[in-house]
């Protein structure tokens, strides 16, 4: 696993309570995060920004001398980093704000500390994936920017739907994607119908990957609700 | 607005019907007015019977003993006048002095259309002469020139319904145009009184006939108007003051969680402590909910949670809501399951996903928190292949489940935060309620009862878009 290389990147964290600080930076620093810088204010957080800019920040929504959207805006102007709102404002508008304003996530408090470390390392994944290529698996090693598999030594060539099939599992890897959200992954908007070529193409994906696609160990399936690829 | 059209219609037809009878009653008493002057007959038929009774004796004339009484008694005076000499052969005994005993060709002429020395004179053949009767001056009155156009006779049926009708129709306009002037005048009114009961703000003309009513009711509608404004800024600020609470709450209980959370899991701590640690995170899980269902419920109560309605795959959404509860790995003692019984065609409703998320949500963590030693939860989606109007959405558990009494409750009872009284009853969390009202606002129902499974279960059913 490489997830120490995304356990360095720089997290700025910023919220107007310090306890809560406290709190979840003794969550970050338990699950193995090295780098976690804090701010109490708006002020103080583009200073933090100034001194090492971040790799992903998470935000608070209400600051004592501003927003968080507004602060989101000002520290992208230097770099495009990923942000994650970690915020009080359960509020539908509030969150359509943050996401239309270009949040990678928005986690309404109170949270499970698990959660938040999923959806951390999700958006990791996601924005620093170039240099994190090689995902293993209990028979076999996926290369997804080579699109291939090496399994006992050989390499076999993934196709384009499969592709996208093992991304979106990567992804969300040790949770159920449902088989509507894998159809969209692969087929876009209108993904209803294809609920039969999936089928084939996860036999496929399980024929490359597995020791044995009749009893697969890494893409399993969840009966009626969709597939789960099992990282060890 | 349907009143005016009726009232005018209403109006004609009074106004016709007022009009026919005013003709019909007017007729009658006319006849009954000119029924009550003539009591006695008519001179030219007394005339003529008085011809007729006058007998030629070899003694003279003799007049009938009953003619010779009436004429007494009505004061007439009569004279026989001979064909051949014109005199008088034959008269009363009160004949007055002034009426001549001869008398020539114009002479009979005259008193046959007019009078006799002032005396009304009417006369009746007889075989050799002619009778005349002459009544009390001033009794009778004659028209001296008797001649009408023979075309009017024969028109004067026609002429006569032409009159009638045309008063019938004088009298109709006059009466429609005064009615449509009320009816001017009422309208607005109407309008404003329907516009009250619908609720908006109504501002009537305060001129005309109605001017007083049209300002009481611009009053009432201020009054209602007030009232209105005031109630939704307290709901307003009680749906905030609910939300502002939740808010405040959330920060503290991140903290209660997030450490118990470590707590839960450190491995330093003895296996009871970490118990207890996991016992504050469930239960800060359900302070969470309750909070996020308090705000949610006073929202949809007040109708300050805005539909974000778009046509989804109900299997999709039902899907997801499964596979994330799977996905929060609450604990390996609750097993899910999803069957999904219906054609491709029946699975588009419309519908605001979050929300129907959020009941589905709450119906699996009720059967969770109902049942802590874990138990099956299935949810599946069916529709009726017939009607095809709604689709059947089905949460039910094999756990403890509930009596027929609780079951009788939760589906009749109101819930206890919209009672206007305390109860001591025990109970139930906000989830059910949240669940009625999301369906409702969607236009499907909410009922609850036995799993076949042994357990709890509820079915809410969604209104298929019709084609």
């Amino acid at each position: 696993m490489k997830s120490s290389y995304l356990k360095s990147k720089c997290i700025l964290l910023v919220d107007d309570e310090q306890k809560l600080l406290d709190m979840v930076v003794s969550i970050l620093k338990n699950d193995g995060y090295t780098n976690i810088q804090t701010a109490g204010s708006v002020k103080e957080a583009i200073m933090a920004a100034d001194i090492q800019t971040p790799e992903l920040a998470i935000l608070d929504v209400m600051l004592p001398d501003g927003d968080g959207f507004s602060l989101m805006q000002q520290l992208r102007k230097k770099s495009d980093f990923p942000v994650l709102f970690l915020t009080a404002c359960g509020e539908d508008n509030d969150k359509f704000r943050g996401f239309d304003t270009g949040a990678d996530d928005y986690i309404v408090k109170p949270f499970l500390p698990k959660e938040l470390l999923f959806r951390i390392m999700a958006i990791l994944r996601r924005c620093y994936k170039e240099e994190y290529t090689l995902i293993k698996l209990a028979n076999s090693e996926v290369d997804l920017p080579c699109a291939e598999v090496v399994k006992d030594g050989s390499h076999i060539p993934l196709t384009a739907k499969e592709f996208e099939l093992l991304s979106a599992l990567y992804r969300n890897a040790g949770r159920i994607v449902t088989i509507d959200a894998l159809c969209e992954a692969v087929w876009g908007d209108n993904p209803y119908g294809y609920e039969n070529s999936l089928m084939t193409h996860i036999r496929r994906i399980r024929e490359k990957i597995e020791a044995d696609p009749s009893h697969p160990v890494s893409l399993v399936t969840v009966k009626g609700l969709g597939y789960k690829l099992i990282v060890p | 607005m349907k009143s005016a059209p009726k009232l005018i219609r209403h109006f004609a037809s009074t106004g016709m019907i007022s009009s026919i009878l005013l003709i019909i009653f007017n007729i009658i008493l006319v006849f009954t007015i000119l029924d009550s002057y003539n009591n006695t007959s008519y001179p030219y038929e007394t005339a003529e019977k008085a011809a007729k009774s006058l007998k030629r004796l070899e003694s003279g004339y003799v007049l009938s003993d009953n003619m010779a009484r009436k004429l007494e008694s009505e004061n007439i005076w009569a004279v026989f006048i001979d064909n051949h000499t014109l005199e008088v052969v034959w008269n009363t005994d009160n004949l007055p002095d002034t009426v001549p005993e001869k008398y020539t060709a114009s002479g009979i002429a005259e008193l046959t259309i007019g009078y006799i020395d002032g005396y009304p004179a009417f006369t009746g053949r007889a075989k050799d002469g002619l009778m005349v009767l002459g009544y009390p001056k001033d009794s009778l009155w004659k028209h001296m020139s008797p001649s009408w156009d023979l075309n009017f006779i024969s028109d004067l049926p026609m002429i006569l319904l032409i009159l009638l009708v045309t008063n019938i129709l004088v009298i109709f306009i006059i009466y429609m145009v005064t009615s449509s002037r009320l009816v001017n005048a009422i309208n607005p009114i109407i309008n404003g009184i329907q516009a009250l009961s619908s609720g908006g703000p109504v501002r009537v003309n305060e001129t005309g006939l109605l001017s007083e009513v049209a300002a009481n009711i611009n009053r009432t509608s201020e009054f209602l108007q007030s009232q209105n404004y005031y109630l939704h800024r307290k709901e307003t600020a009680r749906a905030n003051w609910i939300a502002g609470i939740s808010h405040d709450i959330r920060t503290p209980l991140s903290m209660v969680m997030g450490y118990a959370c470590q707590l839960m899991e450190d491995i330093n701590l003895t296996e009871e402590e970490q118990q207890k640690a996991t016992v504050i995170v469930k239960q800060s899980r359900r302070i969470k909910n309750l909070i996020n269902d308090l705000n949610l419920a006073s929202k949809l109560e007040y109708n300050m949670q805005p539909l974000k309605l778009a046509d989804e795959n109900i299997v999709a959404v039902v899907r997801q809501t499964v596979a994330d509860f799977i996905n929060m790995d609450i604990s390996g003692k609750y097993e899910f399951e999803l069957e999904a019984g219906i054609p491709r065609a029946l699975c588009n409703v419309n519908i605001d996903k979050e929300l129907i998320k959020r009941a589905i949500n709450n119906l699996i963590w009720n059967s969770i928190n109902h049942n802590e030693q874990g138990c099956k939860i299935l949810a599946s989606i069916t529709a009726d292949n017939k009607k095809k109007d709604h689709v059947t959405v089905e949460i039910s558990d094999d756990g403890t489940g509930a009596t027929d009494r609780q079951i009788y409750k939760i589906n009749n009872a109101p819930h206890y935060m919209f009672r206007d009284e305390s109860t001591t009853e025990q109970r139930h969390g906000l989830g059910l309620l949240i669940v009625r009202q999301i369906i409702s606002v969607h236009g499907g129902t909410v009922i609850a009862g036995h799993s076949p499974c042994g357990g709890f279960q509820v079915k809410f059913t969604l209104p298929l878009p019709k084609k």
